[in-house]
């Protein structure tokens, strides 16, 4: 049985990286140093998600910290995964999510995993970041990715990028939208100035929280900056330039 | 005090700063030299200088103008830092976090000394100094929120959960308002405080705070899982299994979901009938799923299990899903279970099926029929090889008739190589796998199947011809090379194991050195997130990934590198001349004479000289094909000056080097048998006597009847017995002590293996084992107990890989020719289609 799961949020399955770098380099040949899969399950730890076939008496060396043995900490097989990001510097200006890499192995196909792993990720993106699209390149000859994409999830064609790929075939760069499935933060910031107004009595606190609430989008675009700003140094820089010579599916 | 410069010389020195922080490192060496000139004892550049060439990659000059700098002027900081930072560059953490020590000594308040001695003791895990670090820090700018989490993750790392919180409580209460929702920091801070609560086992608070902030959390399912497992452990099953029936609303496909939710609803394990009514209507609610209607074959029994299981096998035999066999194999375990499976798709193929599935028959047209049909052989043919229902002529029948109504499905042929492979013919296997490539040149998943099987048949150019269609040609070293710098340690494992198969130790260490430098990579990669995870503000994503890198290698691929590296090493040791080449078998036994010997070591030399010269050849080659091949990172690589490892191979103390591999080993994975009998074997050999003695007991404690074991054991009795010198008093009185619990010294030898074999008679593994002890015990009976290893054969239970271990047997207690051929001979008419009991 094949169990879709978090990557590096609750609970955790980053003992898995090593098995995911592997089902990678055994599918596609697009691949990356260890590092840059950590990048993505550190900076979007919501986004990535892994498809694995637990161990039927699987063996459990390490113990949580409660002294209970956890089933995370057991090594499933690592069948399919999707691993995610946001883009850093949208040229548009939009929020938007990223596809960085897709695969499940040959001998779990027809299962609609490639499909739940994308819709799991897709919910993150707009949930977790707001995103208002997510984007992807798919290999022109990939005709079964072709028709998940467009057929099942709903992508558009976006355009063609001539000779994405290393071994010079042009790639579709797809997107969807993902504002229909935004959570709905003024009203999380409502609740907010309830709690405030039931938690004190003073008026001038509620006021304020409730300019506070107006502001929301400057707020949030300031708040970009900061990432961008903070950004760029280390890792970020490191495992970029990889991306960029290696290509990403 | 530090040495004062002119001001004119000042200014250049701070060019010299500027240059080095904007990578421009011949600008800064030509500036640092003109200051020299004139104060040619001037530490701080002098430490400069040395700071700049290590960049350039040249760290013994660094380190020699380092100390004379040091030397110049023990009193500069900038000297201490950089003395620091060079050992940080050779990854030697403990003189690196003495050297910023004495620089911060000397220079309190510098933030940079600060920063990098902070990033270091984390990285050592030395967290009583990174709490240090990381409160001094937070005292010069308690403005930023991440000074507060990195004290806080401090805390938490070294155990001290309680005060955790209270660093992340305080920085909270300076927050006027909530944070907007957007602020992932925020969002993130706050999980990661819940998260510490509940580790501390107050699960009612925990859940209490996740009450009040979750919903502003942007995590949302985090949130939602956090949540339900609360709830759950806490016994408040109402509401844990609303929380599980909203995650599985989310996501279907999760059987631990499943597990909880039954759980929850308090469902006794043996009411099928309401477990089954709960995945029926999850059945409803996600008709596309997998799991609701897998699961139930877990439980059901009997009639009930015979009707589902028809049900779901006809539905996926006729969605053609590939993995249909490695989803019901599980349930084998029950023998009427795999009876029953067996019989419905029997039935299926002789035309039984349609009418029972969920009474609705429906008319086929000719082509899904065909489908089914092909779908249903598929099944078999991998039922048939599976080891708890196998019948290879079975298989290859159905197979085959499964290819004849679809002749180019990968998945089928990549059966029949499988089917190969459990007949012991690897060289079938590989050819036939090397076919199912054909069927599909461009599936990569395919190529590594092919690539990986013909490993197994020892084809190591082979394979590496078929990577190399994937892989960037053009890298320095070629496919190999990228298949390095990819980290692909599958294929790097399964190389260096082929070639060890093949004797060939140079290029086995080659490849086992390959991946444990990965894996070192690996440890090293957390350096850089240290920082780079305070800046993005995902805590809890970056403790989760510093405690998997603290158990890194109880991955099974660490494992698994790891015990063939031994293997390679014992064998170099055991067999030093192998250090030339592969050498003939039956050479290395005592009753060949010194002539023959050294006849077979000039001619593996020989043809390790050949290798060398194709090797030399292909690299020139390459070279002429791309003259500047560059690395993924863009950075110029040279040429790997030792591709065939000889230097690896020529070591002076193999077991040194096996030591290594060993450590981690034996930290990592001390619950594996076979780990604590390679440990035996190592130590013995380095008579660390206390510390063979300790794998032993280990072993031991974990299956006492192992065969391995009881050979070991007799081997420790008669090393004990015949040492050169006797052990200092203490350790003596200690190894008797603890060696008394696995073989009593009173205990006579003969009737202690009599009783294992005769325990133990219907095992081939203790037979053999047995009979290796009555060996030792008694060189006479020899002739014997080669007659006895062939009578094993006769086992019904046998396997092929117990039977190989035979002919190891053979090798290793010298037998001759004549008694090696009967046992080969009678291997290969037990198993007539393998060719692995060839002898050459």
């Amino acid at each position: 049985m094949v169990d879709i799961v978090p990557l590096s949020s609750y609970p955790s399955y980053i003992d898995l990286l090593p098995s995911i770098q592997t089902c990678n380099i055994t599918n596609l040949p697009e691949n990356y140093f260890l590092k840059y899969y950590l990048y993505h399950a550190l900076t979007w730890p919501q986004l990535s998600f892994v498809a694995v076939v637990r161990p039927k008496n699987g063996y459990s060396k390490t113990t949580a910290p409660d002294g209970s043995k956890s089933l995370v900490e057991q090594y499933p097989k690592v069948v399919g995964y999707v691993l995610a990001k946001m883009e850093e510097e949208p040229t548009d200006g939009m929020q938007h999510g990223h596809i960085t890499s897709l695969s499940v192995m040959r001998t779990h196909r027809r299962l609609g995993i490639a499909e739940r792993l994308m819709r799991m990720s897709q919910r993150a993106m707009a949930e977790s970041h707001r995103a208002s699209y997510v984007s992807l390149h798919v290999r022109m000859s990939n005709i079964a990715a072709l028709r998940l994409y467009r057929d099942t999830l709903g992508f558009k064609v976006e355009d063609v990028e001539s000779k994405y790929y290393a071994d010079g075939e042009d790639a579709y760069a797809m997107r969807m939208d993902l504002t229909p499935m935004w959570m709905d933060w003024a009203a999380i910031e409502r609740k907010d100035r309830e709690r405030a107004q039931s938690d004190d009595k003073d008026a001038d606190e509620g006021e304020e929280v409730g300019e506070l609430g107006k502001k929301e989008t400057e707020q949030e675009q300031e708040k970009m900056v900061k990432v961008k700003v903070g950004r760029g140094l280390g890792v970020g820089d490191l495992v970029e330039k990889n991306e960029a010579t290696q290509g990403s599916s | 005090m530090p040495q004062q410069l002119n001001s004119k010389d000042a200014a250049l020195f701070r060019q010299v700063v500027r240059h080095y922080e904007n990578k421009q490192h011949k600008k800064g060496i030509k500036v640092a030299e003109q200051v020299l000139k004139k104060n040619p004892k001037h530490g701080d550049t002098l430490a400069m200088k040395a700071l700049i060439i290590s960049q350039l990659g040249q760290q013994e000059e660094a380190f020699t103008l380092a100390k004379e700098a040091l030397k110049n002027d023990m009193k500069s900081h900038i000297c201490w830092h950089v003395y620091g930072l060079l050992y940080r560059a050779e990854k030697n953490y403990e003189e690196a976090i003495k050297a910023y020590r004495f620089a911060l000594r000397i220079e309190p308040d510098s933030p940079t000394i600060q920063r990098d001695l902070a990033l270091l003791q984390m990285q050592m895990r030395d967290y009583q100094g990174y709490i240090q670090s990381r409160t001094a820090m937070l005292q010069a700018r308690p403005g930023f929120r991440q000074n507060w989490t990195a004290l806080a993750i401090a805390h938490h790392l070294s155990g001290d959960l309680e005060e955790a919180e209270k660093v992340l409580t305080t920085y909270e209460e300076t927050l006027k308002n909530p944070p907007p929702v957007a602020d992932m920091e925020h969002s993130e801070a706050v999980l990661y405080k819940n998260m510490i609560m509940a580790e501390s086992g107050n699960l009612d608070k925990a859940l209490e705070h996740l009450e009040q902030v979750g919903y502003r959390c942007t995590d949302v399912l985090a949130v939602l899982e956090m949540k339900a497992d609360y709830l759950l452990r806490l016994g408040r099953n109402a509401e844990a299994e609303a929380a599980y029936t909203t995650l599985l609303d989310r996501n279907s496909e999760n059987s631990i979901y499943y597990d909880a939710l039954i759980r929850a609803k308090g469902i006794a394990k043996d009411d099928h009938k309401t477990l089954k009514a709960v995945y029926d209507s999850w059945v409803e609610k996600c008709p596309r799923g997998d799991a609701p209607r897998r699961i139930p074959l877990d439980f059901l029994e009997g009639d009930e299990f015979k009707q589902a299981a028809d049900v779901y096998l006809q539905r996926m035999l006729k969605k053609g899903v590939p993995s249909l066999f490695a989803n019901i194999k599980a349930l084998y375990s029950n023998p009427s279970k795999r009876d029953t499976v067996q019989d419905l798709v029997e039935g299926y193929v002789a035309g039984k099926a349609g009418a029972q599935s969920n009474g609705s028959a429906e008319s086929q047209t000719n082509g899904e029929n065909n489908d089914f049909l092909a779908s249903s052989h598929y099944f078999l043919a991998q039922h048939y090889n599976y080891h708890l229902s196998r019948n290879l002529s079975k298989a290859m029948e159905n197979v085959d008739k499964a290819l004849a109504l679809s002749p180019n499905a990968v998945e089928y042929q990549m059966t029949k190589a499988r089917i190969f492979k459990h007949y012991g013919d690897l060289q079938k296997a590989a050819d036939a796998m090397e076919e199912a490539r054909t069927f599909d040149v461009k599936d990569r998943y395919i190529n590594s199947k092919a690539a990986k099987y013909q490993l197994r048949n020892n084809e190591n150019d082979k394979a590496l011809e078929n990577m190399s269609k994937f892989t960037r040609n053009e890298t320095v070293g070629g496919a190999l090379g990228d298949l390095h710098e990819m980290q692909c340690v599958w294929y790097l494992t399964e190389d260096g194991e082929a070639y060890l198969r093949q004797k060939k130790l140079g290029l086995a260490l080659k490849r086992f050195h390959a991946v444990y430098n990965i894996f070192e990579t690996w440890q090293e990669d957390q350096f850089d997130f240290h920082s780079f995870s305070l800046r993005k503000g995902m805590i809890r994503a970056y403790v989760d990934m510093v405690r998997w890198e603290d158990r890194l290698r109880e991955h099974p691929f660490y494992t698994r590198l790891a015990v063939a590296a031994i293997k390679a090493y014992l064998l170099l040791n055991d067999q030093p001349d192998l250090a030339h080449g592969p050498m003939p078998a039956g050479t290395n036994g005592d009753a060949v004479d010194d002539a023959e010997r050294k006849k077979a070591v000039k001619k593996a030399k020989k043809g390790q000289q050949r290798l060398e010269k194709i090797e030399a050849d292909k690299r020139e080659a390459r070279k002429a094909a791309s003259p500047t091949a560059k690395g993924a990172d863009g950075e110029a690589k040279k040429e790997d000056p030792d591709p065939l490892g000889n230097k690896l191979v020529q070591t002076e103390d193999p077991l040194k080097e096996a030591t290594k591999f060993l450590t981690y080993l034996l930290e990592s994975s001390p619950d594996s048998i076979e780990v604590q009998c390679l440990g035996f074997e190592v130590n013995l050999r380095r008579n660390k006597y206390a510390l063979a003695l300790k794998c032993l007991s280990a072993a031991h404690a974990i299956d006492a009847a192992h065969p391995t074991l009881h050979v070991q054991i007799l081997r420790f009795r008669k090393a004990l017995d015949n040492l050169s010198e006797p052990l200092p008093a203490q350790v003596a009185e200690v190894v008797n002590a603890e060696f008394e619990a696995l073989l009593p010294k009173a205990q006579k030898l003969e009737e202690w293996n009599q009783t294992f074999m005769s325990t133990h008679k219907d095992s081939a593994a203790h037979t053999q084992a047995g009979l290796t002890c009555r060996q030792i015990l008694n060189k006479e009976s020899k002739p014997q107990c080669e007659k006895d290893l062939v009578a094993t054969l006769d086992s019904s239970d046998v396997s092929m890989e117990t039977a190989l271990a035979g002919v190891e047997l053979l090798e290793q207690w010298g037998s001759d020719q004549a008694a090696k051929s009967a046992y080969a001979q009678k291997a290969s008419s037990k198993w007539p289609e393998s060719t692995v009991f060839n002898l050459d």
